[in-house]
Parts: structure tokens; C-alpha cells; sequence
């Protein structure tokens, strides 16, 4: 069960300390280690601190603590006129003046930085949430588990049982590239404690004598969205077709009377049966040893009863084939980018996977700023060594779709659309390094 | 419709009755009085069961009328479970059952079909001693399959009166075979059954929503405490009485039409190569070779609707109605232009 701990408080930085009390208390209550403990106590305060000062004086902060088997969260609900948090950005570098002044509020560098992940979603108005997590560190996978004799029937089933989900993540780990793995399943117990608290469903194939024979799991991605990895068989190459189309029924029998609209992968496995899912284009995979194509796959779980998304006249033309490809309604209303922008600072979430060597943005605020915030994240990230950078940009929203042009100005190519992947439907743009 | 690009648009995806109503139902709907839209319904729907009572030669006490069957199905599952507590239904058939029971914090534990019809030897192995409910879809959608009184006789027997057995009856004005088992008859033997029929399929009233439960008076009773009154509007009550009144020549009629339509898609699918599924009911499953709903998009994007099957546990396959031949050849027409092309 997850613990919930709710606290309204004044936008006075004097409280901050029961902020971090609760703070400690949860993540000791998870059993964190002293060093996540540490960054969810400064996550905690410095975003506090920080919101203290921009919002408006006459309205209260809400604070909602989290705590789940493997992370806790935090959420700070709060209003505020002229909200800028430029120094959140991923690109954002902090300078000294002649005065050794600071060029950026420190605090909240620090904050975005301790934090595994952030996201700020307006609400409407002057209405904000701002939410960040920091997860439990989890031991590496021991050696892959050894090769064993499986014998007929398969069968596949939904699955909850930790021990047989490590073992079945480990075993994924080591037998498909990182590329198509949840990055939990390098640390499978962590994979196994995200299933304990809901974030991720899975079925397993087993073999005769139970040997967990395959895996494929989903997460939620959106309300009306999920987004599955695998199939993953570790059957002898024979079997492989038959297990994994086994793991594909039962994944769709599980899901068919879920309330959502669509399931798709980014990282599906070759080894997904045939008829099952649609092509929705590909991505370009860049890796140490050269590039490869990774088809991206949907399937809808019910009729498509028709969307409204807003498009930039940059992206226009490019939705319209998409959705024509797909045979797919869509109401496309024109989102003009903004004459001129009140706020001098845009804002992008970053996540980052190491071992797949992908960066993941994603637009929060639009500013003045816009085209240089936008190099500024493809230069530090790939002073990083990210070679695969990705932007995800939600249709739903006009002031987000306005952004195509910018976006695409900045070296970022439309490559798919993903429907129904968040409030509607994602558009999905890739940096593609030398054109 | 302007959505779609086209401008006729055939419904083939809820199984309606494309015959419409009974003309005495046609007539009481064109005669009703604008005025009346100002005075409140019958709440328990009296005169409806009245007639319902006399066509089934049972006292109006044991039906129980609601806003479409799906209603029936709400009351039924909150008048008889608790938390804790589960029903038992198939994994491939109608949803409804297992959405209200999930949505209700009823564990709906289903059971696997086989050769396509309900498997009672599995649906007995799926109960348990908290199972208060067998939800039974006789015949099944989307399958058509349905059990015989025999099988359905053996089945009541074996359940011995542990649990209340729901047959839904959606569909059985389509049935012509004296083997299949009249609910409102296994009833007088089995207490613990419960009956549910619709006014939305053959009688052609799916607009107005009227659909019923009939059972013991105790079950009903219990039942009715959990209903909200005043569910079903004025018009769905005179309509509904009128269609059943006057159903003879409808009812064979629509018969004629889903039997011609049933062997007129049964040829097509066989002559496209694609396997297919169908019996009782004014419905024909087919498997395609592409995603469903893929097809659901081609085929509306040429005045088609039809219903897909994922949601019903059975990926690629799609649910077509039984209809009049200009829909049923347009259908078989765009089906032939769409999987031509891929
Ligand atoms: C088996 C079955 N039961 C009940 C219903 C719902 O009927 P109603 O319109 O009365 O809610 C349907 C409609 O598709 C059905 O197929």
C-alpha cells in the first residue's frame, strides 16, 4: 500500500523544515538508502523554498507526499502570476558574475538535478503542480540465470509473484539488448516492486513444468494509453514463435475491457508475432556501432471514435499524412505560434536512460527563450553522450503544438505520431545529428 | 458522418434491427402527443409488465423493467453481491457483465469458451463459495453458440441453487429451434433463475432503452430495491408494449432477413478465404488478416460500420449485424476493395 501524507502550508520558507521531516520519515519508511534519502530531502526543500518565492502571496502551497515500494514522490500544488522555473532545464548551466553572484537560482539547479524526475503540469489559469520523484536504489542483476530444458505446453498468464518476475526480467536483460528492456529490468527486484505498486502489469509464459518461458509487460502511458515491451522468450529459437504469440494473446485478453484506447511499443522485440499491430513508422536507433531502424507498433483496442489535435503550420502537412496513412479522423485545428511571449524562460523536462543512450524531452512552459533553451539541451546532452534525443510533444494542448516550427528549426525531424499516447495524441521528433 | 467523408453511413456494428419496429410500435411512436413530454413516466412501469405478465402468462410482480437490459444487469449485480463476494461468467461474451461487476469491486472470474459456445464444466470450475452470480449469454455474443435444454438443464442441476443463474436472452426471438431452453419456462423450476430480455434487438427499440429482468417474486423483489424508479421514459414504456403485441409477422419477417443476410455473408467470407463464426442471433464474427480495429477505420472510411473484436477477446476478428442486402452488400463490397488492396 502506498503512504499518502498531504500538508498545506503558508508560502513561507519557515516550514520547510516539516517539509523535510516528512521527507526523511517516508523515505525511511521505504527503507531508501541514506544517499536517496538525502536527495529527496533537498528535492523537497529546495523546490519548496524556491515555489515560496513565486507564488502569490495570498494563496497557499499543498504539499502531497508519496511514498511506494520502490520511490517517493512529492507534489506541490500552487498558484503563481509570472511562473518561470528556466533554471529546471536540463541545459541550464550556472555561471558566476564579476561579483560572484550567481547567473541562476542555485536551489533549484540543485532540485532538478537530485531529483530522478520532474513535471510541471498547468492546471489552468495560474494554477500549477509541480511533481518530482526519487527512487529506491536497487542491487544490479546477478548473472543470467542458467539455461534450462523446457518441455510443451506453454501457456501464458497474468503475473505478480516477485521472484518469478526477477528471475524473468533478469533473463530478458540478458537475452535482448537494452534497447527493448524497461530500464528496471537491470535491476530486476526494482522491476518487481514497480509491479507490486501498480506501474507496471505483466503476463508470463511458463512452460510445462513452469519455467518462466517469457515475459511481456506494460506501464501506463497517458488515460488512454499503454505502452508494452517485449515479447521476451527465452524458449529454445523453435518455440519462440509460439510463445511469443501465446504472450501476445494473453496480453491482449488482459487488457481488451481495460478503459483505455490503444497499446504501442518504441522498443518492441523482434520476435513479435505477425497480423497483431501496425506500423506506425520507426525510429533511428544511434549507437556506438553504427544505426538501426526500430519499428514503432500499435494496435487500438476499440474502434477509433475520432480526435481533435492542434498542429503548427510546420507540422500540418506532416500530421495530415500521417493520419491519412492510418485512415485515422482527426479534426486538425490550426495552432499559431505566439507573436510574443510574456515569459522570458521556456521549460523542458529531461529523462535520461543511460543504457539506452536516450534522452526523453518534454515541453512544460513555452518562453522567449525558446531556440536557444533548445540548443542549450542538445548541446549538454550530447556533451553527455546521449546519441539518441528525443521530444515528445502532446497534441492536446495548442500553446505545446505551436511549438513544431521552433522545434524543427532546431534540428528535431517529425517522426510518428503515437494516437492517444497522452491527453491525445503525441507527436514524436527525433534530433537527427548531421542534416 | 462529415467526419468519415462519406454521407451514408451503414450501422453494422450494435446488432440493431434494421427492419426498425413493429408497425403498432411505429404507430405509437409516430402518434405520441407532444404534451406529454411535460408528464413523468410511470415509475415501475406498470402497464408494461402488465402486458408483459400476460404474454408470458406470468403476475406482473416478477418482471422488473429498466433503461436497457445493461440497467437490469447494474441492479441485479448490486442487489445480490457484496465486496468480497464474485460472479461467474465467460471470457469471450458480453462485456457489461464483467465491466459493472469490476467497476463495482465485484471479482468477475471468467471462464474460457469452448469450440466457441460457453463451457459448463468450466464456468462450474469457476465458482467458488463466494460466487453469487453465473452470468449466461444463451445465445452467446458474439458467437451465436447457444446450450440446449439439455445442457443447460444439467448445468442448473449441478449448480444446485448455490448461486443465481442469469440467462440473458438478448437475442432468443431470433432462435427457431425447438431444442433451445425458453427461460421463462427453466424459471418455474429453478428458483434461482433470473431471465433478461431487451426491447433493443428484434423488437427495434434500442433508441429508447428498455430491457427487463423476470424471476421469482422473492428475487425480483430484492432486486427492485436496489432499481432506481422512473429509469425508462414514457414513450420506450408505449412503444415497448405495442412491439410486443404485435410481433408475429415482425419477428418472422426479421428472420427472413437475418437468415438471407447470414447466407449471403457466409458466401462472401468463405469466397474471400476468411474463416467465420455464426448461429443464433442477428450477428456473423469473421476473422480478418488485419488488426480489427485497423479494418474498423478502412471500412468507415467507405459507409461502414462494423464492431470490433479486441474488446471482446478475440483480436482480428470483427462482429458484423445481419442487416438488409444494400448494407450487406456494401459491406461485402468494401471488405473485397480493402483486403484486395493490402
Ligand atoms: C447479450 C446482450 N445483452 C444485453 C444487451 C443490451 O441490451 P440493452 O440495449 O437492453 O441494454 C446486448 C446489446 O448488445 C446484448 O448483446
Amino acid at each position: 500500500m502506498d503512504t499518502v501524507l498531504s500538508l498545506a502550508t503558508p508560502p513561507d520558507s519557515a516550514f520547510a523544515r516539516i517539509l523535510t521531516t516528512a521527507a526523511e520519515a517516508l523515505a525511511q519508511s521505504r527503507g531508501l538508502g541514506p544517499r536517496e534519502s538525502m536527495r529527496f530531502q533537498l528535492a523537497v526543500e529546495e523546490f519548496f523554498t524556491h515555489l515560496c518565492q513565486v507564488t502569490d502571496a495570498d494563496s497557499g502551497i499543498r504539499a502531497e507526499f508519496t511514498a511506494k515500494s520502490h520511490q517517493v514522490c512529492v507534489s506541490f500544488r500552487f498558484q503563481a502570476s509570472d511562473l518561470c522555473l528556466g533554471a529546471l532545464n536540463a541545459s541550464c548551466a550556472c555561471t558566476l558574475d564579476g561579483d560572484g553572484e550567481a547567473s541562476e537560482d542555485l536551489g533549484l539547479i540543485l532540485a532538478g538535478r537530485v531529483a530522478d524526475r520532474f513535471r510541471l503540469i498547468h492546471e489552468g489559469g495560474d494554477s500549477f503542480m509541480l511533481y518530482a520523484e526519487v527512487d529506491k536504489a536497487y542491487p544490479a542483476a546477478k548473472a543470467a540465470p542458467s539455461a534450462i530444458t523446457f518441455k510443451h505446453p506453454y501457456h501464458a498468464a497474468p503475473e505478480q509473484d516477485p521472484d518469478r518476475l526477477m528471475h524473468a526480467a533478469a533473463w530478458a536483460a540478458a537475452r535482448y539488448p537494452a534497447w527493448h528492456c524497461p530500464a528496471s529490468f537491470q535491476t530486476p527486484s526494482k522491476f518487481a516492486d514497480m509491479v507490486k505498486a501498480g506501474q507496471f502489469s505483466c503476463v508470463l509464459a511458463q512452460d510445462a513444468a513452469s519455467h518462466p518461458a517469457g515475459l511481456l509487460c506494460w506501464a501506463r502511458s497517458g488515460e488512454k494509453g499503454l505502452s508494452f515491451s517485449g515479447p521476451f522468450v527465452f524458449a529454445p529459437q523453435s518455440d519462440v514463435p509460439e510463445v511469443a504469440r501465446i504472450l501476445t494473446d494473453a496480453f491482449l485478453a488482459s487488457v481488451a475491457r481495460e478503459k483505455v484506447e490503444i497499446v504501442f511499443s518504441e522498443r518492441a522485440t523482434l520476435d513479435t508475432p505477425a497480423g497483431y499491430f501496425e506500423a506506425l513508422g520507426s525510429l533511428t536507433r544511434y549507437a556506438p556501432e553504427g544505426e538501426s531502424d526500430q519499428p514503432v507498433l500499435y494496435r487500438h483496442l476499440r474502434e477509433d471514435l475520432g480526435e481533435t489535435v492542434w498542429a503548427d503550420p510546420a507540422l500540418e502537412e506532416f500530421l495530415r499524412a500521417v493520419y491519412d496513412r492510418l485512415a485515422m479522423c482527426r479534426d486538425v485545428l490550426p495552432a499559431h505560434p505566439p507573436g510574443s511571449l510574456e515569459r522570458k524562460r521556456s521549460l523542458f523536462s529531461t529523462t535520461m536512460d543511460k543504457e539506452k543512450s536516450l534522452a526523453v524531452l518534454r515541453p512544460l512552459l513555452d518562453g522567449q527563450d525558446m531556440a536557444a533553451n533548445l540548443a542549450g539541451h542538445v548541446r549538454v546532452l550530447t556533451e553527455k553522450g546521449f546519441l539518441n534525443l528525443m521530444l515528445y510533444m502532446d497534441l492536446s494542448h495548442s500553446w505545446e503544438a505551436a511549438l513544431a516550427g521552433r522545434i524543427m528549426a532546431a534540428g528535431f525531424k517529425p517522426r510518428l505520431v503515437l494516437p492517444f499516447a497522452g491527453r491525445s495524441d503525441v507527436a514524436v521528433f527525433q534530433y537527427a545529428p548531421n542534416c | 458522418m462529415r467526419q468519415y467523408g462519406v454521407d451514408r453511413l451503414y450501422r453494422l456494428n450494435n446488432n440493431e434491427n434494421a427492419l426498425g419496429p413493429p408497425p403498432a410500435a411505429r404507430e405509437v411512436l409516430a402518434a405520441f402527443p407532444p404534451e406529454r413530454g411535460a408528464v413523468y413516466p410511470s415509475g415501475d412501469c406498470f402497464t408494461l409488465r402488465q402486458a408483459l405478465g400476460e404474454k408470458f402468462s406470468k403476475d406482473h410482480e416478477r418482471f422488473l423493467v429498466g433503461n436497457g437490459s445493461c440497467e437490469v444487469i447494474t441492479s441485479v449485480i448490486k442487489a445480490f453481491c457484496q465486496p468480497g463476494d464474485n460472479i461467474v461468467t465467460a471470457d469471450k461474451t458480453f462485456a457489461v457483465y464483467e465491466w459493472v461487476a469490476a467497476f463495482s469491486g465485484i471479482e468477475p472470474r471468467l471462464a474460457p469458451l469452448r469450440d466457441y459456445a460457453l463451457d459448463p464444466e468450466a464456468m462450474l470450475a469457476a465458482m467458488n463459495d463466494k460466487t453469487k452470480i453465473i452470468f449466461l449469454c444463451n445465445p452467446n455474443n458474439p458467437t451465436g453458440t447457444w446450450w440446449s435444454k439439455a445442457t443447460l438443464e444439467r448445468f442448473l442441476r449441478a449448480v444446485d441453487g448455490r448461486a443465481v443463474v442469469v440467462l440473458d436472452e438478448a437475442y432468443i426471438e431470433f432462435v427457431d429451434s425447438p431444442d433451445f431452453p425458453d427461460g421463462m419456462e427453466v424459471m418455474e423450476r429453478h428458483p434461482n433463475v433470473l431471465v433478461f430480455r431487451t426491447f433493443s434487438k428484434m423488437y427495434g427499440l434500442a433508441a429508447l432503452r428498455v430491457g427487463y429482468v423476470c424471476g421469482g417474486f422473492e428475487a425480483v423483489d430484492f432486486v427492485k430495491r436496489t432499481h432506481l424508479v422512473y429509469s425508462v421514459n414514457s414513450l420506450g414504456q408505449l412503444a415497448a408494449k405495442a412491439a410486443l403485441e404485435d410481433d408475429g409477422e415482425h419477428i418472422a419477417a426479421t428472420r427472413r432477413m437475418v437468415a438471407q443476410a447470414g447466407e449471403f455473408l457466409r458466401s462472401t467470407f468463405d469466397s474471400l478465404g476468411l474463416e467465420h463464426v455464426s448461429g443464433a442471433g442477428n450477428f456473423i464474427m469473421a476473422r480478418v488478416p488485419v488488426p480489427d480495429t485497423l479494418l474498423y477505420r478502412l471500412l468507415i472510411r467507405q459507409g461502414v460500420m462494423i464492431r470490433t473484436m479486441t474488446g471482446f477477446r478475440f483480436p482480428n476478428w470483427i462482429r458484423v449485424t445481419l442487416a438488409l442486402e444494400p448494407a450487406m452488400e456494401a459491406f461485402a463490397k468494401a471488405l473485397r476493395q480493402t483486403l484486395d488492396k493490402r
